[in-house]
């Protein structure tokens, strides 16, 4: 009894497939009963939802200003009207916040977006075809990891001009290296693992083996990344803000600037430095917590 | 990063409080007359909490705040202001009187006065001065090194660039030991008032020749001082004499025992630059400074609450709004009045000023002679902006508004947030506002004195008791940030500076306010009185409007 060449074929494919939507299954199952990946999902979900729904949340314009109600050095602190205080120019803190995190959010996604769409695109190219490719891709991304992420991101953001969308390309850059060295690792590995060595010997094209086959199964690892990448890209966009370098426009209520301006009032003022502080450290625990939970659930050597 | 910055300042912290500690030890036998301050232990040390080193110690080459501080102490001037005030006494010169056309000054000098180094102080040292300055030649004639010089003096006497006007300053004639002869070249009501300058602080001769101070190099953004002179060696006939300067770290000045006034309560003073200003308080706190300039507002309350002394120096100094007038559409006069209508001044004054500060009506402080009580002021009044706005005839105004980060003045604590409220205030009268920002210095001030810059927030504070040293800084010449001053302004403002006759010159400035404020190239709005600290024990200090502030009479109670 022997099988044709097609049939093994289509075997193998099965086989495949069947162990992805095994992983994704069990990946799922063991993420709903670790409570790090309850708690990661729930600060990540409320971060989204505050930073969709912001103009039904806020209770106040991010930019209306009440001077009447400050003096310098004092301004109101929390009372039922506004229930984070006021800042040093009588905006409502609260409302500030909670628009806030919609340039944190904007900013995270777009330049995990870009990050991670131009360091797989590399990472393919070097998994895929070796050789000089191969090097010449990874020594450019030895270069870039070479220089500390917030020193290489401040250095394209001061090249580019203060603007948001700076921010996010400078964010965005520093993680491409990342992302093509994690893709292309998985894929080399991937691309030596039985099921491909299997493919390539019934007669699949390497660019199909490639393309169906190890590409999907290196994409694990990358997930996980962008969601850590994330939470450091929202700590890199409040560090560039809080050195100047975000919008020139001083009124967008973004987290870092919030903090940078509120240095001058620590003494007097501490609560102003809290409330940006607490959200960035939120949004950022709670990425973290739900990447670090989604390693753990992907890891194809816990699967029992 | 951040962790070792917290790090440090803890252990700065503690230094301190160590330092502080053995200080308090050291005082505890300090004669309370004042007399002769220096005591057993040599513990009678005053430490300042400077905000950056002084430039140089050679006060003809510097304009910043720091250099001239530190001048102060080491040398005098012919004439000076009274103490906390800004009318002029005798420094160095007892007696002044002018000719008739008002270009010959006799100044008859101070008898038995003697340099650090020993020299004699004569006449021949006066003018020995004077020709220095006047014989400045390459880099020293460039507007950035020799800038007091050619404020009060305008030019050299080889002037390298054409454009340079001809000097006010002719010659000096040393008569005899005690008289020296200054002849003017013209009529100037600021000549006296600007010798109070410590840019005019009268130097050794010997010494500066000893020590190269005239080997300036360099550029004129970037001068370097080659000789020991400024440096290493700063000799002149004040109460203090230089020990010690270490960029970075600090300058320690002492007592001059040959001094001919009232000798220094105080033995040791020290100026320790800490550029931070939540770190200088930090400092003070710790006990390891006792005193330090430009209180941030914020900081009063709880600075006054912990028994500290906080010192008001008189409001001397205009915060504005600048316009370039040659900018669209601000070149349209009724873009510029609905700016002046839609800005609340009062309201930021009141959130953002110490109290004690003003509202501004014009581009100097009330109390200054020419100030005009009756100016067109343009109050706040949204609609009248919205309707000014639609009388010019320009649909939609965008305005480039400028701010400068990184960077604290005491007309303008605090930059970014002036900015936000008048942002805010041009948007609600209907103008669309695009903020430009760049770091003080050179960035920012570059994009104001090119003209780059269409609106931006800038202010001035007044080196000497003088209109012309407000208003015809501002608008006596052409100058790129103001766009087009009208000539009829620049004349009177002219006029005034040679006008010798003070109640001419009186009504002179008065018309000229008037003008400018109908003008309008800007929107003044704060004049506001900033504040220094001291520990509870020092006493004797005495703020002046115009930074003339001398250690030599400050000492610690008990």
């Amino acid at each position: 009894m022997s099988l044709s060449g097609a049939e093994a074929q289509e075997t193998v494919l099965t086989q495949s497939e069947e162990a992805r939507g095994g992983l994704v299954r069990d990946a799922f199952r063991r993420l709903r009963r670790s409570p790090q990946a309850i708690v990661g999902a729930t600060l990540v979900l409320l971060f989204v939802l505050v930073a969709v729904f912001a103009p039904l949340l806020a209770p106040y314009s991010p930019t209306a200003q009440d001077l009447s109600q400050v003096r310098p050095g004092q301004f109101p602190g929390p009372s039922a009207e506004h229930l984070l205080g006021l800042d040093q120019l009588g905006r409502d803190e609260l409302s500030r916040i909670i628009y806030g995190a919609r340039y944190s959010l904007i900013i995270g996604v777009v330049s995990v977006t870009i990050g991670a769409t131009v360091g797989m695109a590399l990472g393919l190219l070097a998994g895929a075809f070796g050789g000089w490719v191969d090097g010449l891709v990874m020594r450019a991304a030895d270069i870039m990891l070479a220089v500390p992420s917030l020193l290489l991101a401040i250095g394209i953001a001061a090249l580019l001009g203060r603007s948001i969308t700076s921010v996010m390309i400078a964010i965005g850059v520093v993680n491409i290296p990342v992302f093509a060295r994690l893709l292309r690792g998985a894929m080399l590995s991937q691309r030596e693992s039985d099921y491909a060595l299997a493919s390539r010997s019934l007669g699949v094209t390497k660019g199909r083996v490639v393309l169906k086959h190890v590409f999907p199964n290196s994409l694990a690892p990358v997930i996980v990344q962008a969601t850590l990448a994330l939470a450091t890209a929202i700590t890199e966009a409040a560090g560039l803000a809080f050195l100047g370098l975000g919008s020139p426009d001083p009124s967008i209520p973004e987290w870092g600037r919030m903090l940078a301006e509120t240095n001058a009032y620590l003494a007097s003022e501490p609560l102003l430095a809290l409330w940006p502080g607490l959200a960035i450290v939120i949004s950022v625990l709670g990425f973290y917590l739900l990447g670090e939970a989604l390693r753990e659930a992907l890891d194809p050597k816990l699967r029992r | 990063m951040r962790n070792l910055r917290r790090q440090g300042v803890v252990a700065l912290g503690l230094a301190g409080l160590l330092v502080g500690t053995a200080a308090c030890g050291g005082d505890s036998g300090t004669n309370d007359d004042g007399a002769s301050g220096s005591d057993e232990g040599g513990g009678d040390t005053l430490v300042f909490g400077a905000s950056a080193d002084p430039v140089s110690l050679d006060p003809a080459y510097v304009s910043d705040g720091e250099s001239l501080r530190a001048a102060r102490q080491i040398y005098e001037t012919l004439v000076t202001t009274e103490a906390g005030g800004t009318d002029i006494v005798e420094g160095l010169a007892t007696k002044w009187e002018a000719d008739e056309a008002g270009t010959a000054w006799t100044f008859t000098l101070r008898d038995g006065v003697t340099f650090h180094d020993g020299t004699e102080f004569d006449a021949e040292a006066v003018c020995f001065n004077f020709d220095r300055w006047y014989n400045f030649e390459g880099v020293q004639q460039s507007p950035s090194v020799s800038y007091y010089w050619q404020t009060v003096f305008t030019g050299f006497a080889n002037n390298e660039d054409p454009e340079q006007g001809e000097s006010l300053y002719a010659s000096c004639e040393a008569t005899d030991a005690t008289t020296a002869v200054i002849n003017l070249t013209g009529p100037s009501a600021s000549f006296l008032p600007g010798l109070a300058l410590a840019a005019f602080s009268i130097a050794s001769p010997t010494a500066l020749e000893e020590f190269g101070a005239d080997e300036v190099t360099g550029t004129g953004e970037e001068p370097r001082f080659d000789g020991a002179y400024g440096l290493e060696e700063a000799v002149g006939t004040g109460p203090y004499t230089l020990e010690s300067f270490e960029p970075g770290n600090r300058l320690v000045m002492t007592a001059y025992e040959d001094y001919w006034g009232d000798a220094p309560a105080i033995e040791t003073i020290i100026f320790r630059p800490i550029a931070d200003g939540p770190a200088r308080r930090q400092a003070l706190e710790a006990g390891e400074i006792q005193g330090y300039d430009l209180v941030d507002p914020a900081d009063y309350e709880a600075l006054e609450g912990a028994g500290y002394q906080l010192l008001s120096r008189p409001a001397f100094n205009v915060g504005y709004v600048g316009i370039n007038t040659a900018k669209p559409p601000l070149d349209n006069p009724q873009i510029r009045q609905a700016i002046a209508h839609a800005l609340n001044r009062e309201a930021l004054v009141q959130a953002q000023y110490p109290e004690g500060s003003e509202v501004a009506t014009q581009f100097m402080p009330p109390e200054l002679f020419g100030h005009a009580d009756d100016v067109t002021e343009y109050e706040y009044d949204v609609e009248k902006a919205k309707a000014l706005i639609a009388e010019s005839g320009v649909a939609n105004p965008t305005i480039e508004f400028w701010y400068p980060t990184g960077v604290s003045r005491p007309y303008m604590p605090n930059p970014e947030a002036n900015f936000q409220a008048f942002q805010a205030d041009l948007e609600a009268a209907g103008f669309t506002v695009t903020p430009q920002s760049a770091p003080w210095n050179p960035d920012y001030l570059d994009a104001v004195n090119t003209g780059a810059a269409g609106l931006y927030l800038l202010g001035w504070t007044g080196d000497f008791g003088d209109p012309d040293n407000f208003i015809g800084t501002f608008f006596r010449t052409d100058q790129p940030s103001w766009g087009t001053i009208p000539q009829e302004i620049q004349d009177q403002l002219e006029a005034g500076r040679t006008e010798t006759d003070e109640a001419a010159r009186t009504a002179l400035y008065e018309d000229a306010n008037r003008a400018i404020m109908e003008q309008l190239p800007g929107v003044p709005y704060v004049h506001t009185s900033p504040r220094l600290v001291f520990a509870e024990n020092v006493v004797g200090y005495e703020p002046s409007p115009v930074s003339i502030e001398d250690f030599a009479r400050v000492s610690f109670s008990d």
